[in-house]
C-alpha cells in the first residue's frame, strides 16, 4: 500500500531522517515507534506529500508519489496537532473536509454521518468544536481524517494528551478500521499502544529504522530471554532465562521461596537493547 | 471550482464567527468615518440645510413674492444673487441650487387660467437628484401662494383680474365667451366690479390655449458642480474609514492563514487533492468577497446617512475593485512572511501603518506637505484613496482613474505573485 525507498531528509546539518526504507502492506495496522524527535513525523510527512525529500522515493497504492492530487484522494491525514476549525462545529468541519475531497450531496451526508458515528459525536454534531473536549477533539481530528473513506489512513500520535477513556476508544476505533481490512500508519511512543493494535512495528531512532517485525517477533528477536525474580529466604535473585521452570525448581532448592515473578520482554526492553536508552529518554 | 468555493465559505463563516475580526473590519471604519467625519467638517450645508441662491430679474411684486416665498420654505437658506454668481457658487459648491425668476415672471403671473404659465429656473448639480426633486416640488407650493393672495381679494387682485378678462375677451375666434364669463364671477368673488370693457389681448397670450393652462413651470437645468474639493467632510473621512476597514479585514485573514498554518489545518488542506494554488485562490477569494463587503457596507451608509454620494458609481465600484485586489495581494505576502500570530500582527502593523501614514489613511491627502504626498506615491493606500476619492468628489474621468485603478491591481498581482511564490517555498 505504501512504499518508502530510501528516504533522506535534512535540516542544515541535522538529519531527521537517514536511507529509510518501509513497505507497508495493505490491510495492516502498521506502527513507527520511537521517541521524540526520532524522525517519525518527518517520515509521515514525506510519505503524505507536505515534505519533499532530499532523496529517495514515495509510492503509493502502485500509483505513485502524493505530490499528485489523484494519489492524494487515497490518503488520509490525521496531523499530531489538532487539525480542526475550533469556531466550526463537528459537522461544519467534516463537511468541509470532505468537500476538499470532492464529495457532495447524498454521498457527502452519508459520509459525514459515518464519520460523526465513528466518532461517537452524533449527539454534539452542531456544537463548536471549541466547547469540545481534549478527547472529542482528538476523535474529531481523526473523523476528519476519515470522512472521504481513504484506502490509507495516516494517525500522528493520535492519543497525545487525552484521557484513558478517550485513548482506549480511539484504540478501539482503529482496532475496528483494522477489521474492516482499511491501512493504518499509527506513530506513537507509547508502545503499549504499538503492542495492542499493530500488527506490525517499525522502531526509529535518529532518523534510522532499527528493526521491522511483528511485535512477538521482535521481542523473540531483540527483548533478550525473561526475567525470573525470586525471592528466597537469601533475598531476592534476577535470573534471565528459556526455561523459567526449571530455573525456578533450581533456585528452590534447598530454600525457602517466599515469592516469584517472571517478566516477559515488551516493546520497551526491545528499544532499550537496540538503542541502549529507553523510549521516553 | 466547488473546493475553491467551499475554502472561501468557510474563511467567511469563520469570519463571521469571530468578533474581534468582525469588529475591526465593519464597525471599527466606521467609527473612524464618523469621527474624522465630524473632525473635518461634517456636512456640506450648515444646520442640514439646502444653501440656494436666490435671483429675481423680474423685479415684480410677484416675482418677489415668489422669492420670499423660497426663503420661507422648510431646510432652505436663501441667499441673494445675480444670475452668474448663483451659477458660480453651485458650480464652486457653495450651494446646492439657483432659483430665478425670470423676465417676464410678473407679467406671466398676472395671467389667470389661461396663456403660457410663469416661468421658474431651477438650476442644480446633477448629482443632487434628491435636493433638486424637493425645491420643485416646494416651488410648485410656493406657486399657489399667488393663487392664495388673489382669492383673498383686494385692489390689486381685482386689477389682475380685470387684466386677465381683457386678455381672453382677445383671444383669437372672438376670445372665449365661458372663460371671461367665468372671470367676472372670480372677480365678484374677490371684490371688484363687474367688467365694463375688453383690452386687446398680448400676444403671447393669444399663442395660448386656455384649456392647457397651469399655474407655474419649473424649469429644471443642470450646472455641473466643478469644484476639486470634498462637499462635506464625510466625503474624506469614508474613503479613509473604508482604508481601515480593508487594513483590518486584510490582517484578520492574514492571521487566519498563519493559524491555519500554526494549527496544522494546513496540512491538512494540503494532503487532500487541492494544489497550493487552490488553498492559496481559496483564502484569497474569501478576502476578496470581504474586502468587497466592508466598501459596500461603509459606501451604503455614506450614502444614506451622509450624503457621500459618488459623482460616479461605476467608478467607484472600479475604484473598490482595484482596491480590495491590493489588500487580497498585501495579505497574502504578510501571511506568508510570518511565522507566528504574534509575528504577523507585528508584520502587519510595521507594513500597514507606514503605508497609511504616507498614503492618506490617516490625514486627507490633500492636507499633507508636498514631500509628503511624493512619498505617499509609493503606498498603495494612497492610490486607493485616490481612486475612491477621484469616484466622489474628485470629479475623475475615466482616463484620470486608469492610472490609480492600474497601480492597485499591479500591486494585487504583484504581491499575490510573490506570496504564491514563497507559500510553494517555505511549504516545500
Amino acid at each position: 500500500m505504501l512504499t518508502l525507498s530510501h528516504l533522506r531528509k535534512t535540516y542544515g546539518a541535522h538529519v531527521a531522517v537517514d536511507d529509510l526504507s518501509l513497505h507497508i502492506r495493505a490491510g495492516e495496522v502498521f506502527g513507527l515507534l520511537g521517541p521524540n524527535g526520532a524522525g517519525k513525523s518527518t517520515t509521515v510527512s514525506m510519505a503524505v506529500g507536505l515534505l519533499s525529500p532530499d532523496a529517495g522515493t514515495v509510492d503509493i497504492g502502485g500509483q505513485g508519489a502524493p505530490t499528485q492530487p489523484e494519489v492524494r484522494r487515497l490518503l488520509g491525514v490525521a496531523p499530531q496537532s489538532l487539525a480542526i476549525y475550533e469556531d466550526l462545529s463537528a459537522e461544519e468541519n467534516l463537511r468541509f473536509f470532505a468537500r476538499m475531497f470532492g464529495l457532495s450531496g447524498a454521498a457527502l451526508r452519508t459520509r459525514v454521518d459515518a464519520a460523526l458515528a465513528l466518532a461517537d459525536l452524533q449527539d454534539r454534531r452542531k456544537d463548536a468544536a471549541s466547547t469540545f473536549s481534549g478527547g472529542m477533539k482528538r476523535r474529531l481530528n481523526i473523523a476528519a481524517a476519515m470522512v472521504h473513506d481513504p484506502k490509507l489512513l495516516l494517525l500522528d500520535e493520535p492519543t497525545v494528551g487525552v484521557d484513558p477513556q478517550s485513548r482506549n476508544a480511539i484504540l478501539e476505533r482503529i482496532e475496528a478500521m483494522r477489521a474492516e481490512g482499511r491501512t493504518v500508519i499509527y506513530t506513537t511512543h507509547y508502545m503499549e499502544e504499538a503492542a495492542r493494535i499493530c500488527d506490525r512495528v517499525a522502531i526509529i531512532d535518529h532518523g534510522k529504522v532499527l528493526a521491522v517485525d511483528t511485535v512477538a517477533n521482535l521481542i523473540a528477536a531483540h527483548g533478550g530471554d525473561p526475567l525470573l525474580t525470586v525471592t528466597t529466604s537469601d533475598g531476592p535473585e534476577q535470573i534471565r532465562t528459556r526455561d523459567p521452570v526449571g530455573d525456578l525448581a533450581r533456585v528452590a532448592a534447598g530454600r525457602t521461596v517466599l515469592d516469584f515473578r517472571l517478566d516477559r520482554a515488551d516493546l520497551e526492553q526491545v528499544f532499550l537493547n537496540l538503542t541502549g536508552r529507553t523510549l521516553r529518554d | 471550482m466547488q473546493a475553491l468555493l467551499a475554502l472561501a465559505g468557510k474563511d467567511l463563516m469563520l469570519l463571521r464567527r469571530n468578533r474581534g475580526h468582525l469588529f475591526f473590519t465593519f464597525v471599527w471604519p466606521l467609527v473612524a468615518a464618523l469621527f474624522f467625519g465630524t473632525v473635518f467638517g461634517g456636512g456640506g450645508d450648515d444646520n442640514g440645510k439646502i444653501t440656494v441662491r436666490v435671483v429675481d430679474e423680474d423685479q415684480t411684486p410677484a416675482s418677489a413674492q415668489l422669492i420670499a416665498a423660497v426663503g420661507r420654505m422648510e431646510g432652505v437658506e436663501t441667499t441673494p444673487a445675480t444670475r452668474e454668481a448663483g451659477l458660480d457658487a453651485v458650480r464652486h459648491s457653495k450651494a446646492a441650487a439657483v432659483v430665478i425668476a425670470p423676465k417676464g415672471y410678473g407679467d406671466a403671473a398676472e395671467r389667470l387660467f389661461y396663456g403660457a404659465p410663469p416661468e421658474i429656473e431651477l438650476w442644480v448639480d446633477p448629482s443632487r437628484k434628491a435636493e433638486a426633486a424637493m425645491l420643485e416640488g416646494q416651488l410648485m407650493g410656493a406657486s399657489m401662494e399667488r393663487m392664495q393672495t388673489l382669492f383673498q381679494g383686494g385692489d390689486a387682485a381685482a386689477k389682475q383680474v380685470d387684466r386677465a378678462i381683457a386678455d381672453a375677451a382677445g383671444l383669437p375666434d372672438g376670445g372665449d365667451a365661458t372663460l371671461v364669463k367665468f372671470l367676472g364671477e372670480v372677480k365678484t368673488f374677490v371684490g371688484g366690479r363687474p367688467p365694463a370693457s375688453a383690452a386687446p389681448a398680448p400676444a403671447e397670450a393669444g399663442a395660448a390655449k386656455s384649456g392647457g393652462w397651469e399655474p407655474v413651470s419649473v424649469h429644471r437645468h443642470e450646472v455641473q458642480d466643478e469644484t476639486r474639493g470634498p462637499r462635506s467632510g464625510f466625503e474624506v473621512a469614508f474613503p479613509q474609514g473604508v482604508l481601515w476597514g480593508m487594513l483590518g479585514c486584510a490582517l484578520g485573514f492574514a492571521l487566519s492563514l498563519v493559524t491555519e498554518r500554526s494549527r496544522g489545518t494546513l496540512a491538512r488542506l494540503r494532503t487532500s487533492p487541492l494544489t497550493r494554488t487552490h488553498v492559496l485562490a481559496g483564502k484569497a477569494l474569501a478576502c476578496f468577497v470581504a474586502l468587497l463587503g466592508v466598501q459596500a457596507l461603509l459606501f451604503t451608509i455614506g450614502a444614506v446617512a451622509f450624503r457621500v454620494i459618488p459623482s460616479s458609481v461605476p467608478m467607484l465600484v472600479a475604484g473598490c475593485v482595484s482596491l480590495a485586489a491590493a489588500f487580497v495581494g498585501i495579505m497574502m505576502v504578510v501571511a506568508v512572511l510570518a511565522r507566528s500570530e504574534q509575528s504577523a500582527g507585528g508584520l502587519a502593523w510595521a507594513v500597514f501603518l507606514p503605508l497609511s501614514m504616507v498614503g492618506g489613511g490617516m490625514v486627507p491627502l490633500f492636507a499633507m506637505p508636498a514631500w509628503m504626498q511624493a512619498a505617499g506615491n509609493f503606498s498603495p493606500v494612497k492610490w486607493g484613496i485616490l481612486a475612491l476619492e477621484g469616484a466622489i468628489w474628485r470629479g475623475f474621468t475615466w482616463a484620470d482613474m486608469t492610472l490609480p485603478c492600474g497601480i492597485l491591481v499591479a500591486v494585487g498581482v504583484l504581491c499575490f505573485s510573490v506570496g504564491a511564490r514563497l507559500f510553494a517555498r517555505t511549504e516545500a
